[in-house]
């Protein structure tokens, strides 16, 4: 009996030893890091390469300054909107980290992020970069990030499957209604499992440019809706009627396309000739496919109404600097490594997929690049001979929004004008918060 | 002595309740909390009282949406599931050799069930091109696109957790296996034949097993997510016929920032769910017999 008292009472002192050496050792870890800067940088890449070069930019730049260590955690667009969002709440972002257009908008709005105005052009300079890309990472008038890379919405299309069916790859400068007219011709000749463009009816972009086409456009730069109710009618029944004509595959193979993967494309799969998105998914697709793809402008225009280059450049992704970082200065200075040190820039870039945002950079890739991105480079070029306005900051959650109401009308669910009104309750309703 | 012998408990205990308080408990009551604010993760918490609750119930149509497929889910895969179950396990029990290996073979689907990897492999299965449709297509059937209609998404993902029977079946079998044979051989005797003997011994001796096995499917179906996650490509696609309720609550939190909403959501499925629990108990009064009652 009184063993076993002892050995219980053996066991409670042993718990609580546990219980503080287990407390005793936190401390011990931290005592570890002496006078080491910590940075952590987080972001989505669009690729394995893309990830590759920025991890080697990185530990160059670390490698050259032994007093700072950089927390890599980087991941794919989806997951890392989540993560972002998470670890802002709980107050714990990372000192930098990556946007697109619509979350510099979001962060910005909620002073998560802070103006990097004071740090222009000394010691970032970017006045040899794309402008429009310098622009799309301005939140009300305050420069917020330093765009990657450079990037234009595109129709990615199928030279050889125009070839094999005896369709003439149309002029740069057409209309709407051409569209309709060739992706249906391109069914006909090689139908009945084939289609000419993939359904780009719940796509940001090409719906921007149409309604831009009609002399409005999706977003104003203060952040409003900027069209009426009947131009996004027009917008879900000119993809109905490409549905109709065949132009364009019916809602459930359309479907089987998971979102921006080239993999699961009807381009890559050999269902359509044409898929509507922007061109750093160019290589990607190039990549997959031994097919002959070339980068080919959207519509600009209507029949009878304006032609005008609509298709704006612009970061597809861009840094940003946290407002609560302590280390503000030491971020400064790997973002300016990364994009303005020689060394440091050639790792990022070279090999990355991305194209550079500096007009000195991109004209050494097009002489030394693959031949995708000098396809790219050279689209670039051409839409920079007469610029666009700029693209305005949207909301989050947009896409899923009109691929929605856009779904509602290839299943027959809803009407153009339900889907529209769908989406305009929708849209606003984020707008206003 | 016992005063001793509690904080000994205590003490071994704590890890566990400190766990319980601050991980579980606190979030929880955290969560009622933001249910009643307006709270965008970024900026402090709006108190608007009952709002999120009033806008779910008149006016989110996705609200309804999202409930009328989880109910639907829910009142197909279970069913479908338990009989499924029941049926491998009566097969099971028939004294075969090698029951051990079949008995693994069969529960391994649901030990991979809430695995990414199977939604993927679904998903291929499914797909327009997948083996489904090439097997219909040898009797000259051109198949739908399963997984990406209105139509059939829905179902694919029930054909999915019926797939996943193991955990119910391994659970029948040992009910099963309860079962005193002298009452087989007495109703034998008696002349009943193997409809009669199902139906008057083994689903009346199994009741307590498949009440048990009920409530944890019913439990599990509500709250069903990554299936659909993966298979619709995080949307609930197509045009909202995936969109299970937690699908719904992960995107209002996650992809909309808004997660008062999203808490006012949660604890509306705990309701939910509590209902289901509940009726369950109170019915099965009527139809559950436990082998000590007479």
């Amino acid at each position: 009996m009184s063993v076993e008292m002892n050995r219980r009472a053996l066991l409670r002192q042993g718990a609580s030893l546990i219980g503080a050496a287990a407390a005793s050792s936190l401390p011990l870890a931290s005592s570890f890091s002496q006078e080491k800067v910590r940075v952590r940088f987080a972001g989505y890449v669009e690729s394995q390469e893309q990830l590759t070069q920025t991890l080697a930019a990185l530990k160059l730049y670390t490698q050259k300054n032994p007093n700072v260590e950089i927390i890599p955690e980087f991941t794919s667009f989806g997951a890392f909107t989540d993560k972002i969002a998470t670890e802002t709440a709980g107050g714990n972002s990372p000192d930098m980290f990556s946007v697109n257009v619509d979350l510099l908008a979001e962060y910005a709005r909620r002073g998560v992020t802070t103006p990097l105005d004071s740090y222009i052009p000394n010691p970032i300079n970017l006045s040899d970069y794309l402008q429009s890309a310098v622009n799309a990472a301005k939140f009300d008038g305050k420069q917020y990030a330093i765009p990657n890379d450079a990037i234009g919405p595109a129709i990615i299309t199928n030279a050889s499957a125009f070839e094999k069916a005896g369709v003439k790859i149309p002029a740069d400068m057409w209309t709407w209604e051409e569209l309709a007219e060739t992706a249906s011709a391109l069914n006909k000749a090689l139908g009945p499992r084939f289609w000419g463009v993939e359904d780009a009816g719940g796509n940001y972009i090409p719906c921007d440019i149409f309604l831009r086409s009609r002399g409005k456009s999706m977003f104003t730069q203060d952040h409003r809706l900027g069209f009426e109710l009947e131009d996004m009618e027009a917008w879900y029944a000119y993809w109905q009627k490409l549905r109709d004509t065949r132009a364009t595959p019916p809602g459930d193979v359309q479907a089987l396309a998971g979102n921006d993967d080239p993999s699961t494309s009807g381009v890559v799969a050999g269902r359509a000739a044409m898929n509507i998105t922007l061109t750093d998914s160019f290589a990607g697709f190039q990549a997959l496919t031994q097919d002959n793809l070339i980068l080919h402008m959207m519509p600009n225009g209507f029949r009878g109404g304006e032609m005008k280059q609509r298709h704006y450049c612009y970061a597809g992704n861009s840094t940003t600097v946290s407002a609560k970082s302590a280390n503000q200065k030491q971020v400064i200075d790997i973002i300016r490594f990364m994009h303005l040190d020689p060394d440091g820039a050639k790792t990022y870039y070279v090999g990355s997929g991305m194209i550079p945002c500096s007009k000195a950079a991109r004209d050494a890739f097009a002489a030394t690049g693959s031949e995708a991105d000098r396809k790219i480079i050279a689209y670039l070029d051409v839409l920079q001979k007469e610029p666009a306005a700029p693209r305005y900051p949207g909301v989050p959650g947009m896409t899923g929004m009109l691929t929605r109401a856009n779904e509602g009308v290839a299943f027959g669910k809803l009407t153009p004008k339900q889907a529209a009104e769908q989406f305009v309750r929708e849209v606003s309703a984020r707008l206003k918060k | 002595m016992d005063a001793n012998n509690n904080v000994a408990a205590f003490v071994f205990l704590s890890p566990w309740l400190l766990g319980m308080i601050c991980l579980t408990l606190g979030p929880i009551l955290a969560s009622f909390y933001l249910s009643l604010t307006s709270y965008d993760m970024f900026s402090a918490p709006k108190w608007i009282g009952f709002d999120n609750y009033i806008k779910m119930a008149f006016e989110d149509g996705r609200y309804y949406q999202s409930l009328k497929v989880t109910f639907s889910y829910v009142l197909l895969s279970v069913p479908l599931k338990l009989a499924f179950a029941l049926g491998i396990a009566m097969l099971l029990n028939r004294g075969l050799r090698g029951l051990g290996f079949y008995r693994s073979v069969f529960y391994l689907p649901s030990l991979l069930g809430g695995s990414v990897a199977v939604a993927i492999m679904w998903r291929q299965v499914f797909s327009y091109d997948g083996i489904i449709n090439q097997i219909l297509m040898k009797f000259g059937i051109d198949g739908p696109s399963w997984i990406t209609s209105t139509d059939y998404a829905l179902y694919t993902l029930v054909a999915l957790a019926v797939w996943q029977f193991g955990s119910p079946m391994v659970i029948f079998l040992a009910g099963l296996k309860q079962i005193p044979q002298d009452i087989y051989d007495a109703a034998e005797v008696d002349g009943a034949g193997p409809v009669r003997k199902f139906m008057s011994i083994t689903i009346p001796m199994l009741t307590p097993i498949i009440f048990f096995n009920f409530v944890m499917q019913i439990i599990g179906a509500f709250q069903a997510f990554t299936p659909a996650y993966i298979i619709s490509g995080g949307k609930g696609g197509p045009a909202d016929a995936t969109l299970f309720y937690t699908l719904y609550l992960y995107e209002q939190a996650f992809t909309n920032f808004q997660m008062g909403y999203a808490s006012a959501m949660a604890w509306v499925l705990v309701g939910i769910i509590g209902t289901a629990t509940a009726a369950s108990f109170l019915s099965a009064r009527y139809w559950v017999h436990y082998g000590d009652e007479r």
